[in-house]
């Protein structure tokens, strides 16, 4: 989201850019979100809306399955060579590859990656969506059994130095909270309940997300969940503090779903290399001038945007794209002045 | 007496947290607690039926605001298992701060300490064992296990380091036998600190009186300085890491203290115990805190049981770096603990779950907690408690033509 929107802003400017995208798609996460927050959005049409705008326009440049193996500088420009051997001069760089959700195996005492009904927020996702594999119906990947019970698990992989991520993620209270109430539309009869430590519902229209969720009877419990176990039947029991009552409380659900945080996309380190820019002890970039300037970095046209500087909801990351093209426009201009 | 509403604290609790704040040196540690109650799960308390139980979290929270009842038992259920170190995604350093918190109690006289650690205490600084026992009879164990007129090795390869348990109490003495007849099977040159040895101070270091600590530490250092002590080897993995991580030895002559039982791993591992077959049996092994949360062992024990013929095995419910305390960690050992509100109550009942007849443990003092319980009621008669050293021994003898 946040490159194409980048590079609508530029081609809004008379000025040409090229798109690398690693995958054979542009639109990154948000193509595989049913349903975006709060407004219950379809993230495959916000994508579709701008990747037509990309096409008509004859300004912009798309290399699909492509990546960046290196970049230098050559006289008045950078010289970006790519993973097909071939290579591109740019006057400005925009980097906009985004983040890494966090890896659930690494938090072992949730089972993940051993119990199939176990899944992470993205499977979650998947499994909403009424384009994705159960058309939208919510089975439990172990036995294709309507799911009745479901327990979300917040701050996965977020607010833990254990995990080596004490940072909060900023969307997972959002996006689950979002999921929570999909499940509990699609059927209300089902039981959600969402173990969570403290509710970041921030931004505009995320905490009357969050009361709607609450009012038609999604549960919120505060505690954090020490551990999982699969049952025989497949069914997970999950333990817990109800720290609000001081007392230990269990249930037995057909699917736990994990509220991965956000991680550095594993590009970051290798192109922070590549280009000599800093980055925070967190691994996200870091912006010049004490965030004063929020898309420069220490070197000149190099440019940042989106969640490569730290996480952001989509509306963060639209912004972001449209600032950092404005920012880059700016810059181009008056080098040629 | 009217209940007490107020939100702020008074001068006196203001006292108790500024002086606990100085004394765990970790002034942002209680304020690094979210509460999100992560640890009350982990915590083995959670798991005794009883109305009122222990919880990190609420402790944390009331020791922020100074709200400690200190004239209460609280403070000294914590067995210092460090199951909430393990989950805590704050790294709040519980166990240093509920020491830190029993020192000023125990040093200051600032509140109730259970009596029966004040015995145990006393008898820890005058004859360097816990229960009053003549410190010249430490050592009968092994002068009645020894051969008359065996000679200790000159160049012995490794110390074993007994411990009180093992040195004097009936039960205790068969781990130190076993572990010796092992090493003489192996053929293993050792020497152990005989007299000399006292306790290692673990259990004074946890329940906060410093000074017995250093005294203990001090004697056990002078034992050690006469000999050839590169690698000392512990029959209770408390004393070891104790040793490792307040004794301050190895800086210099390489010195280092393990639990027994790796040496034990390493013999059968390398082949050098020609293992037999033992009675039908199906073995759980209990991971004892110090082993398997503080150092991170849990899968050579479990090797050793995989390589003895006619043992099944299985796992309790909670088991590895999950495994839950016996209670007798940070002085849990000394308290007097009501039938039903004891923690190995919860891992005897485990070990039958998993359709166990014998529970296999690598600590005395977690042997010990699980004798005592299991004498209590009929529901554990069919249930064998052994250390794995004398699993091992067992699997020796029971050899044919030995």
């Amino acid at each position: 989201m946040t490159g194409l929107k980048a590079a609508l802003t530029l081609d809004e400017f008379e000025i040409p850019s090229v798109i690398v995208e690693k995958s054979g798609e542009l639109g990154g996460k948000v193509r595989g979100y049913g349903k975006t927050f709060p407004d219950f959005r379809s993230g495959r049409a916000l994508v579709s809306g701008l990747v037509k705008r990309v096409d008509s326009t004859g300004m912009i440049r798309v290399l699909r399955n492509c990546t960046v193996s290196g970049i230098r500088t050559e006289g008045d420009h950078y010289r970006v060579r790519l993973s097909d051997g071939t290579s591109l001069d740019a006057h400005a760089v925009i980097l906009a590859f985004g983040f890494e959700p966090f890896d659930a195996t690494r938090q072992e005492e949730y089972g993940y990656g051993v119990c199939p009904n176990v899944i992470a927020a993205p499977e979650l996702e998947a499994l909403l969506d009424p384009l994705g594999p159960t058309k939208g119906r919510l089975l439990r990947p172990s036995d294709g059994k309507p799911v009745r019970k479901a327990a979300i698990i917040f701050c996965v992989g977020s607010r833990s130095k254990r995990t080596d991520s004490p940072y909060c993620s900023r969307i997972c209270c959002s996006y689950s909270t979002k999921q929570a109430i999909e499940i509990k539309e699609s059927d209300p009869d089902a039981q959600v309940v969402c173990f969570y430590m403290d509710i970041r519902t921030y931004g505009r229209g995320f905490e009357e997300m969050h009361q709607y969720a609450r009012e038609i009877g999604v549960k919120y419990i505060r505690g954090r969940v020490s551990e999982c176990c699969a049952l025989p039947d497949g069914d997970i029991l999950v333990r817990a503090e109800n720290t609000l009552l001081g007392k230990p409380v269990q249930g037995v659900f057909d699917l736990v779903s994990l509220s991965v945080g956000m991680t550095p996309s594993p590009d970051t380190s290798s192109l922070a290399e590549m280009l000599g820019i800093e980055l925070g002890t967190d691994g996200f970039f870091i912006s010049a001038d004490g965030g004063l300037s929020p898309h420069d970095t220490g070197r000149e046209g190099i440019f940042l945007a989106g969640a490569v500087t730290g996480l952001k909801p989509i509306r963060d990351c639209i912004l972001e794209g449209t600032s950092a093209g404005g920012r880059a426009a700016a810059y181009l201009r008056r080098r040629r002045a | 007496m009217p209940e007490d509403r107020t939100a702020v604290v008074d001068d006196s609790s203001r006292m108790l947290e500024k002086a606990l704040r100085d004394l765990s040196m970790q002034y942002y540690s209680l304020d690094r607690c979210h509460q999100c109650g992560i640890c009350t799960e982990a915590c083995p308390h959670t798991n005794l039926r009883k109305a009122e139980r222990f919880s990190p979290r609420v402790f944390i929270q009331k020791a922020r605001l100074g709200l400690i009842d200190l004239a209460g038992g609280e403070l000294w259920r914590c067995t210092t298992c460090g199951s909430c170190l393990q989950v805590c995604p704050y790294e709040v350093p519980l166990v240093d701060i509920i020491v830190s918190l029993r020192n000023l109690v125990f040093e200051q006289g600032a509140g109730y300490v259970p009596p029966s650690f004040k015995a145990v205490l006393a008898s820890l600084a005058a004859s360097g064992n816990p229960w009053r026992e003549d410190p010249d009879k430490r050592a009968d164990w092994f002068e009645e296990l020894a051969p008359q007129g065996e000679s200790r090795p000159e160049a012995p390869e490794i110390l074993l380091f007994a411990g009180c348990f093992p040195s004097y109490d009936r039960r205790g003495r068969s781990i130190a036998r076993a572990a010796v007849q092992i090493l003489r099977e192996a053929g293993i040159g050792f020497d152990i600190l005989g007299n000399e040895e006292k306790c290692c101070g673990d259990s004074a270091l946890k329940i906060g009186d410093m000074k017995t600590f250093e005294r203990l530490r001090k004697a056990n250092l002078e034992a050690f300085s006469g000999r050839h002590a590169e690698r000392i080897y512990t029959l209770a993995p408390h004393c070891s890491h104790v040793m490792k991580t307040r004794y301050a030895f190895g800086r210099d002559n390489g010195t280092a203290a393990k639990p027994f039982l790796l040496l034990l791993h390493e013999l059968v591992v390398e082949g050098r115990l020609p293992l037999g077959e033992v009675k039908r049996a199906r073995a759980v092994f209990h991971d004892p805190c110090y082993l398997g949360k503080y150092e991170g062992i849990t899968e050579e024990p479990r090797e050793i049981l995989a390589r003895i013929p006619g043992l099944e095995t299985a796992e309790m419910a909670h088991h590895g770096k999950r495994s839950l305390c016996c209670g007798a960690g940070g002085g849990g050992f000394w308290l007097d603990t009501l039938k039903g509100e004891r923690l190995a109550e919860i891992r005897l009942d485990e070990a039958v779950e998993a359709g166990a007849d014998l529970l296999v443990t690598a600590c005395p003092y977690c042997l010990a907690m699980f004798e005592a319980s299991r004498a209590s009621d009929n529901r554990w008669a069919g249930l064998e408690i052994l250390d794995i050293g004398e699993l091992v021994l067992r699997s020796l003898s029971d050899k044919p033509g030995m």
